[in-house]
């Protein structure tokens, strides 16, 4: 064996190393999230254990005695589809009006964007919530849904790719076969974004599901309520310890459509950017 | 191009009117149904809301939804509980009840809460149950539930009386008895306590988890605010320097409230803690199972905790973890009677159903039976409803060395004190327990601390003023 090669190899066998500690690192939190869901509350108080309990069972009963799992599933599956949905697609249709169309007042609106991207959302909450009251909308879900309409961070990020991934010339071509604006925004524009969208839909599909202040305060009634607001209600009902494990299992099954979305999307991304659109 | 645009214009369209229509329903859906004298009608009860009798209930736990159950057995009228997680409860109410909903009847607030409740017009007035709260209920359950101006606006059908928990035979052995009295003369006073700390030392043992359970009774003397003055008395110094002294000399078993090597002190011997475990927080990181086998196994540098100081639920805490040790333990009074937590409830200003709600209310507070079966049920909570503590005040209770613990607790709340409570305790008890911290670990001098205390307060509480006579106060 050559110096080079031996060179090579223990480089390698580094990087593998490091590596391989990293992926446990990120893997241990959720190894640790679905081990405690399997032990006692009063064992996860007072002991710390990378092996599974024996009370995966008992938990289940406790989470089945006090709360909807599956209403509280679909009630987020619901809401993080529509939002996942509404934010692709309005999201995309104002990036491509704000990259390719010369109006009056498109730099205005754009800086707008900018300056609202900076304004964190808890801020307007206060507001927010009289606004929804005086529409009448509490303990419905449009309050949850509707303003996912306009996001601006999505829209931006949005904006950026399209100039980059698409040139005006392409749109040309339909224009002269005598295509309709909305035509061209759905047969070309949209395809040639995918990718980006679906970068996009992934953290809107996860922030809506992982959403809790905002239905928290907008949601009355218990049959309404997404997973996090029920899993709030679950390790509230009892004292501290009590519940500690069966909230530990709710929160491992919640767990699961986000790492389903981030699987699906990802695939998706990667063949996406590979396949390409226009090669300059 | 038309045709979209028309399309999207009908959805808009749809979509608002199916917005109004799904609100609309919810709000017709309770008061619009025909009430005609629906109070009677027992069979009814258990399906969906829409019966003039039925309300809505917001609570922190569960316990309510047992009381609910009973009450719907009982009328047929049926009560919706809805949890909220504690830590948002208060955003959520005042969110809620500052746009003025009324998809509330009840909702419940810890003593800590209320005042803020009230302040804001919330809560409505139940001054009619006023007579009988007075003199039926436990007395600081009464005060806490007046607003300022005496206005009764909050009933609560738990009482949190406080208690030291202390070892019987760690008693016998260190003290010679483990009656309740004269183990209470040994935490009478911060002077005491400290000789107490000092003979349970001698025998290897420590008196308390850690020092934080002297915070219980920094109300012992004088309320912290009295006309717009911070008061620092000579009780408030001695429990700084017996805080201070309890740590410094090891005289506690460092093992800190809510943490592993806690709940393994109430079952037996543990290793002796250092101030280092709680600082570093390798505390949290402990086993119990683990810090029990050691405590077994003996050796040097081996202990035991004597007491823990906590409000009557605390109690019911050692209890369920004593393991070996259940029926080990007795209850005694401490420097001062304090309490700490309960459930109040409050009728929602807006509602449309404040007869059902009272009715709800005085069936959960002011309902003897009620009060018995609770008592029963909850395997353990003190309740605010005085008769019943007394037809239960010969209960020997075999958790805690058959002692009559409801007598001793009825006896316990005679001591608090309401008027030692402003509603500037939380923030001005953080600032002192601050500054006690930073001299157990030597970070300040006495001097400094208290005046970093002084500074905090005013800063904090632009509206209290420092008398200029106050210990280590130098005003500049």
């Amino acid at each position: 064996m050559s110096a080079e090669k031996v060179k090579t190899r223990s480089v390698k066998s580094l990087l593998y190393l490091f590596l391989i500690l990293l992926s446990v690192l990120c893997f241990t939190p959720f190894w640790l999230m679905i081990v405690n869901a399997t032990r006692s509350g009063n064992e996860i108080m007072t002991s710390f254990s990378l092996l599974p309990g024996a009370s995966l069972a008992q938990n289940w009963a406790i989470v089945n005695e006090n709360m909807h799992l599956g209403r509280g599933f679909l009630n987020s599956l619901f809401l993080a589809l529509c939002n996942t949905a509404l934010v692709s697609y309005f999201s995309a249709l104002t990036a491509y009006g704000l990259a390719y169309y010369k109006f009056p007042g498109s730099k205005v609106i754009f800086t707008a964007l900018l300056v609202f991207m900076m304004v964190p959302s808890q801020l307007s909450m206060l507001g927010f919530y009289d606004l929804v009251n005086k529409m009448g909308m509490i303990d419905t879900y449009w309050p949850l849904i509707l303003p996912s309409v306009a996001s601006p961070a999505t829209v931006f990020f949005l904006r950026q790719y399209i100039l980059s991934v698409m040139p005006r010339a392409i749109l040309e071509a339909p224009r002269i076969d005598g295509a309709s604006e909305f035509a061209i925004f759905h047969r070309i524009v949209l395809p040639i974004m995918a990718p980006g969208i679906a970068t996009m839909a992934i953290g809107a599909f996860i922030g809506s599901w992982n959403n809790y202040l905002i239905p928290m305060l907008l949601i009355n009634s218990p049959s309404k309520r997404p997973l996090p607001v029920m899993v709030a209600e679950l390790s509230a009902v009892r004292d501290i310890t009590t519940n500690l494990g069966a909230t530990y299992l709710v929160v491992a099954v919640s767990a699961v459509p986000i790492m389903i979305a981030f699987c699906f999307f990802s695939k998706y991304i990667i063949s996406g950017i590979s396949a390409g659109s226009v090669k300059e | 191009m038309k045709k979209l645009t028309a399309l999207i214009l009908a959805l808009v369209m749809v979509l608002s009117l199916a917005a109004c229509g799904g609100s609309g329903n919810d709000a017709s859906g309770t008061p619009g149904t025909p009430s005609t004298s629906g109070s009677s009608n027992p069979d009814s009860g258990a399906s969906s809301g829409g019966k003039a009798d039925d309300i809505v209930l917001w609570t922190l736990a569960a316990d309510l939804k047992q009381f609910a159950e009973r009450y719907e057995e009982q009328t047929g009228n049926h009560v919706e509980v809805v949890v909220f997680d504690s830590a948002d409860f208060s955003t959520k109410i005042m969110q809620t009840l500052g746009g003025k909903s009324k998809d509330v009847d009840v909702f419940v607030g810890e003593p800590q809460m209320l005042p803020n409740f009230f302040e804001a017009g919330f809560s409505a007035d139940l001054s009619a149950l006023d007579n009988e709260v007075k003199t039926r209920l436990v007395d600081y359950t009464y005060e806490a539930g007046c607003d300022e101006d005496g206005v009764l606006r909050a009933i609560s059908y738990q009482a949190c009386p406080g208690s030291v928990i202390y070892r019987l035979d760690l008693a016998e052995e260190v003290f010679g008895t483990s009656d309740p009295e004269a183990i209470g003369e040994l935490f009478s006073s911060f002077d005491a306590i400290r000789d107490t700390a000092d003979k349970l030392q001698a025998k290897g043992y420590t008196i308390f988890g850690d020092t934080g359970a002297l915070r219980w009774f920094s109300n012992s003397s004088n309320p912290w605010v009295k006309d717009g003055q911070l008061i620092v008395d000579q009780d408030r110094l001695d429990y700084f320097d017996c805080a201070v002294d309890l740590y410094q000399k090891n005289q506690v078993a460092f093992a800190q409230e809510w943490s592993a090597p806690w709940y393994a002190s109430m079952a037996g011997p543990l290793p002796q803690l250092t101030a280092a475990d709680v600082d570093e927080g390798t505390v949290w990181g402990m086993d119990k199972d683990d810090l029990l086998a050691q405590g077994q196994a003996g050796g040097a540098g081996i202990t035991q905790v004597f007491s823990y100081v906590m409000p009557s639920w605390g109690a019911l805490i050692v209890r369920d973890n004593a393991e070996g040790n259940k029926g080990n333990f007795g209850v005694c009074s401490g420097v001062c009677g304090f309490f700490g937590g309960g459930t109040f409830l409050t009728i929602n200003e807006y509602s449309e159903h404040k007869e059902a709600a009272r009715q709800f209310i005085e069936f959960c507070t002011l309902n003897d039976d009620t009060a018995q079966w609770w008592l029963e049920a909850s395997n353990g909570d003190v309740v605010s409803n005085k008769a019943i503590l007394e037809a239960n005040s010969d209960y020997e209770n075999e958790s805690f060395g058959n002692q009559h613990t409801y007598a001793f607790y009825l006896e316990e709340m005679e001591k608090i004190d309401y008027g030692m409570i402003t509603g500037y305790d939380d923030t001005i008890k953080d600032a002192f327990g601050n500054a006690i911290i930073s001299v157990q670990k030597g970070q300040q001098t006495k001097e400094a601390a208290m005046q970093e205390f002084y500074t905090t307060v005013t800063t904090l509480l632009p509206e209290i003023t420092i008398p200029a006579d106050a210990p280590f106060y130098s005003p500049n």
